[in-house]
């Protein structure tokens, strides 16, 4: 087998969620910092470049090295120019523009309204008429995307694979990508809260946005300072567990759904032992030593107080200590469904890192009455 | 817009309205003539309000019933009465025709099972993957089913073990016909969790 | 330019056939061009006149618009895919390989394929726009919540057309899809408490009855099942979306126009 070079090493063991993820997390909160003190730190960092005109170079000239020096690599070739993951290759390079193009008028509305001025938005208010000028501009919109997509079409075939057969799954099986990140929690969560709860609570989380967020500020024109609790709530959400699970799944997943790095071979044959525990099994036969009781009440009780502390008991810690300014601005309501809808999202990375770096597969494991947590 | 203007204009009769149900006998029809508060139906022509609200909840009651049957209906529609499903039962040979130890993969693509035989049983397992219903594929090496799908591996006795797979595979009913030949009955399974694998239709004894 | 000089178009444009269709002439003036608008039924979905920042694509990105036209591309490359796709299991796969090799101008399933991934994206950006300029704040919390079920609604509409080339992609992928259905609580054979519905040993939940079996239309994804998501896909789904883009555009002008500073 041929030594991979150094850099491609790196970025195999890199890209390897178990630390990706956590690194992301961690960087996360210094590029869209929730919070006044965690914005002066990323102030001081100079983060706040990454949203101008060289900031912008430099996402660019990021982005486009690392995939154009991978292209050289026959695996990485292999997995990119597939012709399904094809638009997840645009949706990387279209998000990150839309996201530095969006920070960027935030930042410039933010300064001239620390200078006291209007957004820039206001200066326009002038009312145009629709026909031309609107009307124009929709035209060539069409026509551009029109061209797109017949250049598109032409050039890459819609692809089509063996007749359907039920009895051979092909390895790996993915869903279509704009679902990779459900598939994703389903390896963390069972069936019946990956499939079926997260995605309902996802969906009304999404259309209460507008009723938790009742910061007056901000509507209209693009702004980050006078919002940053939302915008970097929703860009966690939105970044880290929706397009980031996405391009996991679509390039990092190969054969038995194990993790490739973006170098590295798919080999079928690939090992990786994963012996899970659950959580009831941990407290009573490694901690106490003895057998499962056979009371599933009392076997998953551990588990049970677990959920109950983290759902129960945490959000009024949190209420008397790191979110006490949030919960005055947001009232009992709209605090209460905001910070188990935060710590619901959050059990997603949780469930993530006890799996990776403890083997652990339920807190509550009653497998009887499919109730599995 | 035009549609806005009704909205500051309503405000002053809204006081009056409340004015006339505050000072009047609070009829029900007052609300319905409530920008003419002084004209108030009397007589053989006004409705009490008890009787008002009665018809309303006949109407409403009626209402949610009757929407309750077509919902009902509808659903009722989506299930068939007849399935065009191949048959759920086969006859797999004699047990003479398995290894002993080995995975027989000989119905996977027809039948959608496995056929083990160990030292003394033969069992019968769906090759339907417990957490969303992949086929997994049997690996003789590592001895395991591994699901592609989301990486879920099972024993030869079909226990889960690895991956998100939330229990072990299921056992179909398998007997021994007359003349002696394996039948396996897909309708009726087996589910280890449930304690149901010890049943005597669970495995046959070889 | 001299009044009195008539356009050598002049036949045309004053005979009584265009008068009637064309409310309003070639426009010079002012009033003209905001007629135009008002006087056109797809164009009327814009109010006449609009604050300048709002034309720009600084601000808007076209994301909401480019979504609408691609649905509108997606509804007429579906309907030439009809002419050719039969929703069997025997013919589905050969019908798809046709539409490539057989039928001229054989990129009509491409142009749909990659318009539905394209309108996925352009959802999301739109979302996206949406979020950073607060434009969901008051007044238009709820078109915001439109706006997600029509998000919702282009997912099921990717979903339902996934299966019907009838290959190993499109059947897989279904089958993980539904047997999430299948884990519903209550409700799906494999969900949380579905083994409390039941009488002594009479379950009412069970492979033939639960939310998968009602997707599908029966115990695994099979010829039913391509007929019942064909049809959700041609007609079911997209007679839902058209209702509430209707509804989701009537907000955008009754909720004040398109967001901007106050």
């Amino acid at each position: 087998m041929e030594e991979l070079s150094w850099p491609k090493h790196l970025i195999n063991v890199l890209s390897n969620p178990k630390y990706l993820f956590p690194l992301l997390l961690g960087l996360f909160v210094f590029i869209f910092p929730p919070t006044d003190r965690l914005h002066r730190i990323h102030l001081r960092l100079r983060l706040d470049r990454l949203w101008t005109n060289a900031g912008g170079v430099f996402l660019l000239v990021l982005f486009l090295s690392f995939f154009l020096f991978g292209l050289t690599d026959p695996n990485f070739r292999l997995i990119v120019t597939k012709a399904d993951n094809v638009p997840i290759v645009g949706l990387i390079f279209l998000v990150t523009f839309f996201l530095w193009f969006s920070m960027k008028q935030a930042l410039e509305n933010d300064r001239r309204m620390a200078d006291g001025k209007k957004p820039i938005e206001a200066d326009d208010k002038d009312p145009v008429l629709v026909w031309p000028d609107l009307v124009y501009g929709e035209f060539i919109a069409m026509i551009v995307c029109t061209i797109l997509l017949i250049v598109w079409s032409i050039v890459l075939t819609a692809p089509l694979e063996q007749p359907a057969n039920p009895a051979v799954s092909p390895n790996p099986s993915k869903a279509p990508w704009y679902f990779l990140g459900l598939q994703e929690m389903l390896v963390y969560f069972d069936p019946w809260i990956a499939g079926v709860v997260f995605p309902t609570v996802i969906i009304i989380g999404i259309m209460a946005i507008p009723y938790l967020d009742n910061n007056k500020k901000g509507c209209g024109y693009y702004s980050f300072a006078d919002r940053k609790m939302a915008v970097s709530v929703f860009m966690f959400f939105w970044l880290v567990l929706w397009i980031f699970l996405i391009v996991v799944g679509t390039f990092l997943r190969g054969p038995n759904w194990n993790f490739f790095g973006p170098f590295e071979v798919w080999k079928i044959s690939k090992l990786e032992a994963l012996t899970n525990v659950n959580l009831s099994e941990l407290i009573y036969m490694k901690l106490l030593n003895r057998r499962l009781p056979d009371n599933i009440l009392v076997r998953e009780m551990g588990g049970f107080l677990v959920i109950l502390g983290y759902f129960g008991v945490l959000p009024l810690i949190l209420m008397k200590t790191l979110f006490r300014k949030l919960h005055q601005d947001l009232g009992n309501v709209r605090f209460s469904f905001f910070t188990i809808m935060l710590l619901m999202s959050f059990s997603l990375p949780i469930k993530m890192m006890l799996r990776w770096f403890f083997n652990i597969k339920y807190i509550v494991a009653i497998p009887e009455y499919f109730f599995n947590i | 817009m035009s549609d806005d203007k009704p909205g500051p204009g309503r405000t002053p009769e809204k006081k009056e309205e409340g004015a006339a149900v505050t000072a009047g006998t609070g009829s029900a029809a007052a609300k319905k003539v409530a920008s003419q508060p002084i004209v108030r139906p009397s007589g053989p022509d006004r409705v009490p309000r008890r009787t008002l609200v009665a018809w309303l909840a006949i109407g409403w009651l009626a209402f949610g019933a009757s929407m309750a049957a077509y919902g009902a209906m509808f659903v009722r529609f989506l299930f068939p009465n007849v399935l065009f499903e191949p048959k759920q039962s086969f006859l797999a040979g004699f047990p003479d025709e398995y290894v002993v130890g080995a995975v027989s993969e000989r119905w996977k693509v027809s039948q959608a099972v496995w056929i083990v035989r160990d030292t003394e049983t033969l069992y019968v397992l769906s090759t339907v993957c417990t957490h969303l219903g992949c086929t997994p594929n049997w690996l003789e090496n590592e001895g395991k089913f591994k699901c592609p799908c989301h990486g879920s591996g099972f024993y030869k006795t079909g226990i889960n073990f690895e991956g998100p797979a939330p229990r072990p595979l299921e056992r179909f009913r398998v007997a021994l016909t007359d003349s002696g030949e394996i039948l396996v009955d897909k309708t009726k399974k087996f589910q280890q969790e449930k304690g149901e694998w010890t049943q005597p239709e669970s495995f046959l004894a070889v | 330019m001299p009044k009195a000089k008539k356009s050598f178009l002049a036949p045309i444009t004053e005979s009584q056939i265009y008068r009637s269709i064309m409310r309003v002439g070639i426009p010079s003036t002012r009033r003209e061009r905001m007629m135009i608008v008002l006087s056109n039924v797809f164009i009327h979905l814009h109010p006449a006149r609009i604050p300048k920042h709002a034309v720009k694509v600084k601000y808007t990105w076209c994301m909401g618009g480019l979504t609408f036209f691609i649905f509108l591309v997606l509804t007429v490359t579906g309907i030439l895919l009809m002419f050719y796709y039969r929703p069997v299991t025997e013919y589905a796969y050969g019908d798809i390989i046709d539409l490539k090799e057989q039928v001229p101008l054989g990129i009509m399933r491409e142009i749909h394929r990659w318009g539905a991934h394209l309108m996925v994206i352009t959802v999301w950006l739109h979302m996206f726009r949406v979020f950073m300029t607060g434009s969901y704040k008051p007044p238009r919390e709820f078109n915001w919540g439109v706006g997600v079920v029509l998000l919702l609604l282009t997912m099921f509409l990717s979903f339902t057309g996934y299966l019907l080339p009838w290959d190993q992609l499109a059947i897989w992928a279904i089958t993980v899809g539904s047997r999430m259905a299948g884990a519903t609580p209550f409700i799906g054979t494999s969900g949380p408490g579905s083994a409390l519905l039941a009488l002594g040993d009479v379950n009412f939940v069970h492979e033939a009855s639960d939310a998968r079996f009602a997707m599908l239309g029966g115990r695994f994804v099979g010829e039913a099942t391509l007929l019942r998501f064909y049809v959700l896909h041609c007609i079911g789904l997209p007679f839902i979306i058209m209702i509430f883009m209707i509804v989701h555009f009537w907000r955008v002008r009754k909720d004040g126009g398109i967001s901007g500073p106050t």
